[in-house]
């Protein structure tokens, strides 16, 4: 993986004294809270419902297990006990104290990681697909263009007062594992006519209130002007956004209002006036940044079966926790975050020391963060699965539901995050309840069920098959529910099925749901999502809404 | 009497912002300096000094572009530190008009906000009041190195090859 070099170093430690005297002079009084806030933001720090909260990017999922051992550090000394992964590559602590964020920092950065800008209206971590380098289906590995982007936009002194948050996306397989298509920008490893491999650029998707799926504005973009066309993108949007209404503010609402061949018009004119002192990416830095991303020395292995004659737990998990790594006698495992009865996403630092170690002894000292809040230890050996099963099952991360139902995102919703309407915690433990029999969810398939406890749509309810939304009501938590959504392949946002249901009934209304998807599919290669597409939600939604226990 | 952040140096301002009375040159709106754009030669040969104008966060700074040679000090206003526009117009100003004159960030200007701004070419500042303009010069130097190519020359950090 990338290691940071002198400036890189430098640059971070300075980031960190720069922090510390901020912190100091707010809590001497000398910043106000209005001016200390878009400095905390960012440097990942919010006020949240409880005390603040820390965001720690891990930029485009990459972990070593000298980091994640570090995070483990954190939760220990400065938290309580755990950190919650994010859906954007993120690690978030919800216990820190404000004074001790500075040595948190200064800690982060001895291991070559940092919080900068992972919040406020600046470039966020720039997020990617967790299978990189090892998919079969990728065409080039997108991380060393991640990192070019993540040095870009750090601290770019043009476009750290944007009009709003803006979020990265990059893939190089046309699988998208990284929800590229609701990001501001998602960017596209494809080969062009002449099969040099360029930059299919889409802009302005996005979620929260306004979900949109992002707008090609670029067929292909040859690889060393990338931070040129970005500079472009990123100028006409801090210039021409909206800044007098925070929910007209993203970059979706100026390619909307102007109109996807205005706005492409001028980011091109931007791009072709700009060409003089626009950014250029040498073959040199292009080259130490691939080389930072080789291969791990594999080794060469049998390709075996290691479920024959195994035992069924293991067979189980072998079946849906992993999956084929392109090279022969490997394979990929995923780290199941979503133990029923827990909190989605969140791990122990016991867990995480525990998992670092296992990834020193089986996986090439790495470990991988994906988008929907599991890990991934990338470069197993088949012929160590059995033992690694062995060892992940009595630490709680081996839970054999990964694509199925109960591998679901849910962000912190009320329980933590100040923003939200309702919680998801509960929800989720609702649901972990109601689908605890594996041979059901197995015979359910791939379903991914997404939640938000707001409008902001941290936990991406629109691109669920299965979304929930949760809303105020009164005082009372009620739950909106959206069908048909999917973040890749047919990008679509889902459809609301109705009112929204109450509480407690959450869990009984995802059990019509799919009741309804048994009935009706075209056999087990029918899934889910294709069903709610052939059939549209009018079957479903007569099912929810059949008696009067459910609607509201 | 206004002191300004001036490469480096707190000194007096000489000029007078729009609508202020008083001594020294006047800095003129955008909209005011179009309109008397053929006038700015014959000021600044009286006054023996160039023109002075005033940008807001809207302002088109490519308007400025047949003038620019005249043109002594662009002063571009932050009606807060949030709006980011000024840093955008700062570099256009810079690199695409190649504009050499002292080019100031005035309104909600505080010490955190200076190494950014240097970068984008700024190189004086008319602080918020209440800011110490001497301790936030501490700030010019808070990196060393830098991962964009940018037009400011106030500070030059390192960057790689």
């Amino acid at each position: 993986m990338y290691q940071y070099d002198e400036i890189d170093r430098s640059f971070v430690n300075e980031r960190v004294a720069e922090f510390r005297d901020q912190t100091r002079r707010f809590l001497a009084g000398e910043l106000t809270e209005d001016e200390f806030r878009p400095l905390r933001l960012r440097n990942g720090l919010y006020i949240q419902t409880h005390a603040p909260m820390l965001r720690v990017a891990i930029p485009y999922g990459l972990l070593s297990t000298r980091q994640l051992r570090m995070l483990a550090h954190i939760a220990r000394r400065y938290d309580r006990g755990y950190g919650h992964f994010s859906t954007r590559q993120n690690i978030q602590y919800n216990w820190p104290k404000l004074a001790e964020v500075p040595d948190i920092l200064a800690e982060l950065a001895t291991v070559e990681m940092h919080a900068i800008q992972t919040s406020g209206n600046c470039i966020r971590n720039v997020t990617s697909d967790h299978l990189a380098g090892v998919a079969a289906d990728e065409l080039e590995d997108p991380r060393p263009w991640c990192e070019l982007i993540r040095q870009w936009s750090t601290l770019h002194p043009e476009f750290n007062y944007l009009p709003r948050k803006f979020k990265i996306a990059v893939t190089g397989a046309p699988n998208d594992r990284a929800a590229s298509a609701v990001h501001d920008i998602g960017l596209h490893l494809v080969r062009g006519a002449d099969g040099a491999v360029g930059f299919e650029v889409l802009v302005g998707g996005g979620l929260g209130r306004m979900p949109i799926i992002g707008k090609r504005i670029r067929a292909w973009l040859p690889q060393q002007e990338l931070l040129a066309y970005l500079e472009a993108i990123l100028r006409v949007y801090n210039r021409y956004g909206r800044r007098d209404n925070i929910h007209r503010a993203r970059i979706k609402v100026l390619v909307k209002s102007l109109g996807t061949e205005e706005f492409t018009r001028q980011v091109e004119a931007e791009y072709a006036a700009n060409r003089a002192v626009a950014p250029n990416v040498g073959a040199a830095e292009i080259a130490r940044l691939r080389a930072s991303f080789a291969p791990p020395r594999y080794k060469e292995l049998d390709d075996t079966d290691p479920s024959v004659s195994a035992a069924p737990d293991f067979v189980a998990w072998y079946r849906h926790n992993t999956r084929a790594h392109k090279v022969a006698g490997y394979r990929v495992v995923f780290v199941s975050l979503k133990k029923h009865g827990e909190a989605p996403g969140d791990m122990t630092d016991a867990q995480m020391d525990a998992l670092a170690e296992l990834a020193d002894r089986h996986s090439f000292g790495e470990v991988r963060v994906t988008h929907d809040q599991n890990l991934v230890l990338a470069d197993v050996p088949q012929h160590a699965l059995r033992t690694l099963h062995a060892e992940l099952a009595p630490l709680g991360l081996a839970t054999p539901n990964i694509g199925t139902l109960t591998d679901m995102i849910c962000c912190p919703g009320l329980d933590f995050c100040s923003l939200a309407n309702a919680g998801s915690i509960d929800i989720a433990k609702q649901i972990h309840e109601q689908f605890d029999d594996f041979d059901y969810l197995y015979d359910l398939g791939e379903i991914q069920v997404k939640m938000s406890g707001c409008m902001n749509a941290c936990g991406h309810h629109h691109v669920g098959h299965i979304g929930i939304l949760g809303v105020d009501k009164h005082g009372e938590e009620w739950y909106q529910i959206t069908l048909g959504g999917s973040a890749t392949g047919e990008v679509a946002l889902g459809e609301v099925i109705g009112p929204s249901v109450p509480k407690a009934q959450v869990a009984a209304t995802l059990a019509r749901i799919v009741g309804v998807y048994l009935e009706r599919r075209d056999g087990e290669a029918e899934n889910f999502l294709q069903v709610v597409r052939r059939l549209g939600i009018a079957p479903f939604k007569e099912r929810v809404y059949a008696t009067d226990t459910v609607a509201a | 009497m206004r002191q300004i952040l001036w490469q480096r140096e707190l000194r007096a301002d000489p000029w007078r912002y729009p609508g202020e009375d008083g001594e020294g040159p006047l800095v003129q709106t955008l909209a005011e300096l179009l309109a008397d754009a053929g006038a700015v030669v014959a000021d600044g040969a009286a006054a023996g000094s160039a023109a002075g104008v005033r940008l807001g966060p809207t302002d088109d700074v490519a308007l400025l572009a047949p003038l620019v040679a005249r043109l002594a000090l662009v002063v571009i206003e932050f009606e807060t530190s949030g709006d980011g526009r000024g840093y955008s117009q700062a570099q256009l100003l810079r690199q695409r008009l190649g504009y050499q004159g002292e080019l100031r960030a005035a309104g909600a200007i505080r010490r955190d906000h200076l190494f950014l701004l240097a970068r984008c070419g700024f190189d004086a500042f008319d602080f918020a009041p209440g800011e110490d303009a001497r301790a936030a010069l501490a700030h010019l130097e808070s990196y060393r190195v830098a991962y964009q190519p940018a037009s400011g020359r106030l500070v030059q950090p390192r960057m790689r090859p």
